[in-house]
């Protein structure tokens, strides 16, 4: 990976405007193109009734990187995600994959999406959700069932493959979701509070499964969390959004290589980038 | 009198030594008490009419009573059998034509809102002509054999199946078409993994719906003008003063109008096995 990451967390303050913001990474990113946002603007409307989930929000995670959202509830995170993933068209900027647009990535299949509601179809049991994607996508039924099956067990759900999805707890079904977006090897992980549901345990323990399987697959993913820890350990960069309008209004590099471990929390400058988020989740300015 | 006596206190008993197992959904007792309740009442109704008209209460020309009709079913077994399977084929001809129709209609509509725009008035008036006031139109057009009488239930199967249809295959939640969308899914693939699946149980709305509507037609139809079928039989024993005979033919009826529906809701069970584990 020829990005390299600082060895201290370093801080970028963002200011309003895109472009400035855009200079600001390009200085410290030399990394090939990943995920990129472009000064993206997002209005919804309904009726007369306007909501501006979005306004000049840009971000930059280089190709192989991993970077997380963080920003109070309703502060845009999963819009930022739904245009990555084709699913809504910003308003204004441009948001590409790799040099691609939303729907050309869509298209070629190199993006996962897990959702914030980890979508599943009722009337198919968890193997057959897992099997989803693969499916869709044409692959055989030998090798769909085979990579579905390693999934489920990745995710720890052996032995639920046959049960339905209601029957599931929701960090079950989380998990499956999970599953069913690794069996397409994407290149973006596109996720949305994936853990959410999940207790600190099991969190953490699939937080250092994801680790592993993000560094076996070289994917680029973007996060979405509201634990500041985990955006930590799944993290080389966390954004940090404020509300209305939705932007980025913090930019914090994670200072850990990608051979992460579960020590890496006892590490003074975990403590330092958990403070710093802290602070800039409350509104801070930038602490240095 | 005393075998019917006995005949209740067969359920009562049976439903009177409640299942020990409370393992998965509701009990045995809780089970059987949906068999058992109707039945008794049924079976207290049967001893009800065998008393009133075995004394003479009501005219046997009026009411036969029922060992009188259960006679009637042995001698002239035979014959109501055979114009039954006739009554039985025209129903679930038109049953499967009318519904296939409806669903092929109501996929071409999803697909395509052009074809919705044209067809759905087209539909919606063709529903509100009083099928039964034309059946006279359709004999004279068609003739006395089983073509109006197929053409008259796929009549009123088809309208419930499209508007039923038309909803379960947009039914789908938006998270689920979202996550299909995301995966780069054919309109093919949309239809077949998320559309037909989700649109099940409005698919069975509409079959439970018609399902007696389409026995009821055909006999209708055949009572009208016909040679063949419960309906045409009813109005030859009516005409030849065979009562008993003509209670005969009209619990086959309600018999088969039963059955019927009961497939239905025996295939919805199996048609839906995510839905059996699910809270009850
Ligand atoms: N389809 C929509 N139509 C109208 N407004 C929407 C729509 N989706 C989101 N919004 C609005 O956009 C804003 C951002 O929503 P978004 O779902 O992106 O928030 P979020 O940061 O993901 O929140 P959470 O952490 O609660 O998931 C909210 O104010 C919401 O009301
Ligand atoms: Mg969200």
């Amino acid at each position: 990976m020829s990005f390299r990451f600082p060895r201290f967390p370093v801080s970028a303050p963002v200011r309003d405007t895109g472009p400035m913001m855009t200079t600001t990474m390009a200085a410290s990113d030399p990394g090939p193109i990943g995920l990129r946002a472009e000064a993206v603007g997002m209005t919804y409307r309904r009726g007369q009734h306007e909501t501006v989930a979005l306004a000049e929000c840009s971000l930059d995670i280089p190709r192989g990187t991993w970077a997380s959202l963080i920003g109070a509830s309703g502060c845009g995170k999963s819009t930022l995600l739904r245009i990555f993933a084709d699913i809504v068209k910003p308003t204004a900027g441009v948001a590409t994959l790799h040099g691609l647009s939303p729907a050309q990535a869509r298209a070629n299949r190199t993006f996962a999406l897990v959702s914030q509601q980890s979508t599943m179809l009722p009337w198919r049991k968890i193997l057959g959700n897992v099997e989803l994607g693969l499916e869709v996508a044409g692959a055989q039924p030998v090798e769909r069932r085979n990579t579905a099956m390693q999934m489920i067990e990745l995710v720890g759900l052996a032995g639920f493959e046959n049960a339905y999805p209601h029957e599931l707890s929701g960090g079950m079904r989380q998990r499956a979701a999970i599953a069913r977006a690794l069996t397409l090897r994407p290149q973006f992980l596109l996720m949305d509070e994936p853990f959410g549901a999940l207790d600190e345990i099991t969190r953490e323990k699939l937080n250092f499964e994801l680790l592993r399987i993000l560094r076996e697959t070289g994917a680029t993913m973007l996060l979405v969390t509201h634990s500041i820890s985990e955006a930590i350990i799944l993290s080389d960069q966390v954004a940090v959004m404020t509300p209305r309008p939705g932007r980025i209004s913090h930019l914090v590099r994670i200072g850990f290589g990608h051979d992460r471990t579960a020590a890496m929390r006892d590490d003074p400058r975990f403590t330092a980038c958990e403070a710093e988020l802290r602070h800039a989740l409350h509104g801070g300015a930038p602490l240095h | 009198m005393s075998a019917v006596d006995a005949s209740v206190l067969i359920p009562a008993t049976a439903a009177a030594t409640p299942a020990p197992v409370a393992d998965e959904g509701p009990t045995r007792w809780e089970r059987a008490r949906k068999v058992v309740l109707p039945a008794l009442l049924l079976v207290a109704g049967l001893a009800l009419w065998q008393y009133v008209t075995a004394t003479g209460k009501i005219d046997a020309l009026i009411l036969a009573s029922p060992a009188a009709i259960v006679s009637a079913f042995s001698t002239s077994g035979g014959e109501i059998l055979a114009n039954m399977l006739v009554t039985l084929g025209e129903a679930l001809a038109g049953f499967a034509i009318g519904n296939t129709l409806g669903l092929l209609i109501a996929i071409a509509f999803v697909h395509s809102d052009l074809t919705r725009r044209t067809i759905y008035p087209l539909a919606i008036a063709a529903e509100a002509v009083p099928i039964v006031a034309i059946i006279p139109v359709l004999i004279l057009w068609l003739g006395n054999g089983m073509a109006p009488k197929i053409f008259i239930a796929v009549f009123l199967t088809f309208f419930p199946m499209l508007v039923n249809a038309y909803r379960g295959l947009r039914s789908a939640d938006t998270d689920v078409k979202e996550l299909l969308y995301t995966l780069s899914a054919s309109p093919r693939q949309v239809l077949f993994m998320v559309r037909l699946p989700a649109s099940v149980p409005f698919l069975f709305n509409a079959l439970k719906l018609t399902a007696c509507t389409c026995v009821v037609s055909s006999i209708v139809a055949e009572w009208l003008a016909s040679s063949e079928g419960l309906g045409f039989l009813i109005t030859l024993y009516g005409a030849r003063y065979q009562i008993p005979e003509v209670w005969a033919t009209a619990l086959t009826c309600t018999a088969m109008s039963l059955c019927v529906f009961g497939a239905v809701v025996v295939a919805e069970r199996l048609a839906m096995p995510w839905r059996r584990t699910a809270s009850t």
